[in-house]
C-alpha cells in the first residue's frame, strides 16, 4: 500500500476529504438512480463521475467486520493483504485497464461470494478506481442477501424486461466506489439468460461505460453447474476458488483445464483457517476476566 | 512429495487450530484415562531368590569314569518342572497361606495357575537359577519365593537320589539276569564236552593226517598188487611153453651118438684099409645095428604116443626151467593175495576215519555256538558287574548328598516398594499420549489426505497459477467465539494437570503413609 493511498485513506475517514457529502439514507427512488447514473453518452472525466457518485449511508466498521467484508483500516490483517496482492496481480495483468473478471469456485460453498465481494471492496479502496459486482449465482445468490437485505430488482429482472434502464439495476451498497447488480429473482435455468445477447449487451455496456470500473461477476460454482462455462466466455478473466482442505488437486486441474490458460488469471486458496491475532497472553494470564468480559459484553449488546 | 520442514509445521499449526477442539479432548481424556487407570492399576511386589545348583564337585575328577553323576541340563526347565508339580504347589499353598479362607479344589485350581503366571524362572548363570515371585502382598511373595526354593531344593536332591537309586537296581538286575544266562551256557557247554569225547580241538587234523596216510598205503599196495599180477601173468606166459618133464630123446641120442662114433671110427679106418677089412666090416655091422635099433625105438615112442601114455622111460627127467618157473609163480601168488588183503583192510580203516572226521565236523560247529553263547555271556556279565559297582558307588554318593551341590545363593527378601509399572509412569504416559495421540493424527490427516490444504500444492502440483492463499477473515463475532473456546479449552487443559497433580500427589503420599 503506497503512502499517498495511506494518506487518502486516513483523510476519508477522518472525514476531510468528501468531495461530495453523503446523501440522506433515502431508499432508491427511480429518479434519484437516474439523476446519478450518467447517460451512456455523457463521457465524463472519470475522477469526476466517481466523486459524483452518490452513495447510500456508509456501512460501520463494525457491520463490514461483521459481515466480513474488508476496510482499508484493516491494513494489518492478513486477509486484506492477501486481497491486495490479488488486485495488484490483476492490475498487472490487465496493465491497469478495466475488464470483467469472473469469480467461481470449485465446489459449492467455496467462498467464492466472499472473495468476489471482497475483491471489489479491494478494488474499491483506490479513490481513483470503482467496482461493480454482479450477483451471477441465481441459485444462491448470497451477495444480494449479504449487501442488499431488501429485495430490489436486478439481473434477473433486467433481462427479462428489455423496457427496463440499467440504472435500475445498479445499486450502491453502503461501501464507497462499489456498486452491485443484485441476481434478482431466483432462476433455475440461468443458462437462458447468460446465452442471451441482452446480457452480453449488458456486459459490454458496464465495461465500457468508465475506464475505472471493474466489473465481478459472483459465478456458480463449476462442479455443480455448466453455466459458469457460458458465464466465462462471455467475460475478459476468470478467478478460480479453491476452499481450503475441500477439493483435491484433480478437481482444481480439471476446473483450470475448463476455464482455459488464457482466461485464467490463477487460483486462491480460501479460507485457510491460521489462527487469529487475538490476544493470547491475556487467555493465558487471565482467562477469567476474557469469559467475564465477553459475558458483560454480551449482556450489554442484548 | 517431500514437504519442507518449516510448510510440514505451517500446515500442522494450521491444522491443530482448525481441530482445536478435538485435540484438547484427546488430550483430557487421555490424560484422565491414565490418570485412572494409575489408579486403579494393582501394585506388585516382587521377591526373588537365586539358587546355585553346582553338580562339578571335587568329588568327579576323583570318580572320574567309575560314578555317572547325574547331569542338570537346562536347570531352569528342570526347576520350573518341579516347582510347578502338583506336590511343591499344594506345600506352598499351605505355607503362604492362601488356604486360610479354605478354597474349595476348583478355587485352589485357579491359584495355583495364578501363582504359576506370576512367578518366573530364569537361568542367571550357568550353573544359577532365579525364582521371582509377584503379588500384591509384600509379606505373602517373600514367604511363597522362600518356600519355593527350600521345596525346590529338597525335592532336587530326593529327585536325584532316586534317580540314582533306580538306575543301581535295573543294573543290579540285570547283572542277575546275565549271571543266570552265563550259567546255564557254562552247563551246556560241560554236557556238550562230555558227549563228544574225541570233539577236542585240533582231532580234525590228526584226521587229516591218518587219511592221508591210508590213502597213500592204499595206492602203494595197488600199485604193488598189479606189478604182480603182471608178473604173474608173464611166469604163466613162460609156463605155458615150457615142458613139465624134459623128454629127453636119450636113447636114440646115445645110439646117434655111438653113429657118429662109429662113423669116424670108420672113417679112419677106410684111409687106411679097404672095405673089406674086418674092422671095418664090423664097423659097418654095429652102424646098421645102431639105426634099427633107433627105429625101433621110435616105433615104440609113436605108440606110446598114440596110445595116450607117457612113456617114463630112464631117459625121463624133470625139466628144472619149469621147476624154477612154478616156485616164481607161487610166489607170486602169494604176494599178490597178502596185497589184496591189505587194500581192503586199508578201504575199511578209510571208511571208519571217514565217518570219524564227519562226526568231528558237527560237533566243532556247535561247540563253537556254544563257547560263543559262554564268552558274550561271560564279557556282558562281567561287564555289568563292573557298572553295578559304579552304580553303588553313584547311589551312595546322592544318598550323602556329595554328587549335587545347591544351596541358596542369595535367599528371598522381603520386598519394600512395589515394581512394574509404577503410578508416575501413568502420569507422564498421559501426557505424552495426550500430546502425542493428536500430533499422530494430524501427521497422520496432513500425509494421508490428498485435498489441498497449502499454496504450493496448487503452483507445484497443479501447475497454475496462484493468486494468493486467503486466511480466514474473522468477524468480530466469531473471534469472541474463539476467545471463549480457545479460553474454555485452556480452562480445561489447566483443569485435567490439576486434577492429576492433585490425584497424584494424593496417591503418592497414601503410598507414603503405608
Amino acid at each position: 500500500m503506497s503512502k499517498i493511498e495511506k494518506a487518502l485513506n486516513k483523510a476519508r475517514t477522518a472525514g476531510l476529504l468528501k468531495v461530495v457529502p453523503p446523501l440522506e439514507p433515502s431508499p432508491q427512488t427511480e429518479p434519484a438512480t437516474r439523476a446519478i447514473v450518467p447517460h451512456p453518452e455523457q463521457h465524463l472525466i472519470s475522477s469526476d463521475a466517481i466523486a459524483q457518485m452518490r452513495e447510500k449511508a456508509l456501512l460501520g466498521k463494525n457491520v463490514l467486520s461483521e459481515n466480513r467484508i474488508i476496510y482499508p483500516e484493516q491494513a494489518e490483517n492478513a486477509t486484506v493483504r492477501a486481497f491486495r496482492e490479488i488486485r495488484t496481480k490483476i492490475l498487472q495483468k490487465t496493465r491497469g485497464a478495466n475488464c470483467t473478471i469472473m469469480v467461481t469456485s470449485v465446489t459449492g460453498h467455496g467462498g467464492c461470494s466472499f472473495v468476489a465481494m471482497n475483491l471489489g471492496a479491494a478494488f474499491a479502496f483506490d479513490a481513483g478506481k470503482t467496482a461493480l459486482l454482479v450477483d451471477c449465482n441465481f441459485r444462491n445468490p448470497s451477495l444480494q442477501t449479504k449487501l442488499m437485505p431488501e429485495k430490489t430488482r436486478g439481473l434477473t429482472d433486467y433481462l427479462e424486461h428489455p423496457e427496463m434502464n440499467l440504472a435500475e439495476i445498479i445499486h450502491a451498497v453502503g461501501i464507497e466506489r462499489l456498486r452491485l447488480i443484485p441476481s434478482g429473482g431466483r432462476r433455475e435455468i440461468p443458462a437462458e439468460y447468460f446465452t442471451s445477447a441482452r446480457m452480453k449487451d449488458l456486459l459490454d455496456d458496464i465495461t465500457r461505460r468508465y475506464a475505472e470500473r471493474f466489473i465481478i461477476l459472483d459465478a456458480p460454482p463449476m462442479t455443480e453447474t455448466a453455466d459458469t462455462r457460458i458465464l466465462a466466455e462471455l467475460c475478459d478473466y476468470a478467478v478460480l476458488v479453491a476452499p481450503y482442505g475441500k477439493v483435491t488437486e484433480s478437481q482444481i486441474s480439471a476446473c483450470a483445464k475448463v476455464l482455459g490458460d488464457k482466461k485464467l488469471l490463477g487460483v486462491i486458496l480460501n479460507n485457510e483457517p491460521r489462527p487469529p491475532r487475538i490476544q493470547w497472553r491475556k487467555i493465558f494470564l487471565n482467562p477469567i476476566s476474557v469469559l467475564w468480559h465477553n459475558r458483560t459484553h454480551r449482556n450489554a449488546t442484548k | 512429495m517431500k514437504l519442507h520442514p518449516d510448510q510440514f509445521i505451517s500446515i500442522l499449526t494450521t491444522e491443530a487450530f482448525h481441530h482445536r477442539k478435538a485435540v484438547v479432548a484427546i488430550f483430557v481424556v487421555a490424560n484422565l484415562m491414565t490418570l485412572t487407570l494409575g489408579v486403579l492399576w494393582p501394585k506388585a511386589y516382587t521377591a526373588s531368590t537365586t539358587i546355585l545348583v553346582e553338580d562339578k564337585k571335587i568329588i568327579q575328577p576323583l570318580m572320574q569314569g567309575a560314578a555317572v553323576t547325574t547331569d542338570v541340563a537346562d536347570r531352569s526347565r528342570l526347576a520350573r518342572d518341579v516347582i510347578f508339580g502338583r506336590k511343591i504347589m499344594n506345600q506352598i499353598l499351605e505355607d503362604a497361606g492362601w488356604l486360610k479362607n479354605n478354597p474349595s479344589p476348583s478355587e485352589q485350581e485357579k491359584i495355583i495357575d495364578n501363582l504359576i503366571r506370576q512367578t518366573k524362572i530364569t537361568n542367571t548363570g550357568r550353573d544359577l537359577i532365579k525364582i521371582e515371585y509377584k503379588d500384591g502382598d509384600p509379606e505373602r511373595a517373600f514367604k511363597t519365593t522362600k518356600r519355593y526354593a527350600e521345596l525346590f531344593i529338597a525335592e532336587s536332591l530326593n529327585a536325584k537320589a532316586a534317580e540314582s537309586q533306580a538306575a543301581f537296581d535295573f543294573i543290579d538286575q540285570q547283572t542277575e539276569a546275565y549271571h543266570a544266562k552265563l550259567t546255564k551256557a557254562e552247563e551246556q557247554l560241560k554236557e556238550f564236552r562230555s558227549a563228544n569225547l574225541d570233539a577236542r580241538p585240533g582231532s580234525d587234523a590228526d584226521i587229516g593226517t591218518r587219511l592221508s596216510a591210508l590213502q597213500l598205503r592204499i595206492e602203494q599196495s595197488t600199485q604193488d598188487l598189479q606189478e604182480a599180477e603182471t608178473k604173474k601173468k608173464s611166469i604163466e606166459k613162460q609156463l605155458s611153453g615150457e615142458a613139465e618133464v624134459a623128454t629127453v630123446l636119450s636113447r636114440e641120442g646115445q645110439y646117434r651118438a655111438r653113429i657118429g662114433e662109429l662113423q669116424s671110427q670108420l672113417e679112419t679106418l677106410r684111409l687106411n684099409y679097404h672095405d673089406t677089412y674086418p674092422d671095418i666090416v664090423r664097423i659097418k655091422h654095429q652102424i646098421e645095428d645102431l639105426n634099427e635099433a633107433i627105429a625101433e625105438d621110435r616105433k615104440q615112442r609113436e605108440e606110446a604116443r598114440a596110445a595116450g601114455r607117457v612113456t617114463i622111460d630112464d631117459s625121463v627127467i624133470n625139466n628144472p626151467m619149469y621147476q624154477q618157473l612154478k616156485r616164481d609163480l607161487s610166489q607170486v601168488q602169494i604176494n599178490i593175495d597178502t596185497l589184496t588183503a591189505r587194500i581192503a583192510e586199508a578201504k575199511r580203516e578209510l571208511t571208519m576215519e571217514v565217518d570219524l572226521g564227519k562226526r568231528v565236523h558237527t560237533g566243532e560247529a556247535d561247540l563253537a555256538e556254544l563257547t560263543r553263547d559262554y564268552q558274550v555271556n561271560r564279557d556282558i556279565y562281567q561287564d555289568l558287574l563292573r557298572r553295578r559297582e559304579s552304580a553303588r558307588v553313584s547311589m551312595n554318593l546322592d544318598k550323602e548328598k556329595q554328587g549335587l551341590n545347591i544351596k541358596i545363593q542369595e535367599p528371598a527378601v522381603l520386598p519394600l516398594h512395589p515394581t512394574g509399572i509404577r503410578f508416575i509412569h501413568f502420569i507422564l504416559g498421559g501426557i505424552v499420549l495426550g500430546i502425542g495421540i493428536p500430533l499422530g493424527l494430524l501427521y497422520a490427516k496432513v500425509e494421508i489426505d490428498r485435498r489441498v490444504n497449502a499454496g504450493w500444492m496448487i503452483t507445484e502440483k497443479c501447475k497454475l497459477p496462484l493468486l494468493a492463499e486467503v486466511p480466514h477473515l474473522w468477524s468480530p463475532t466469531e473471534l469472541k467465539t474463539v476467545m471463549r473456546g480457545l479460553t474454555w479449552q485452556y480452562l480445561a487443559i489447566i483443569a485435567t494437570m490439576l486434577i492429576v497433580g492433585a490425584v497424584g500427589s494424593m496417591h503418592v503420599m497414601k503410598t507414603f503413609m503405608l
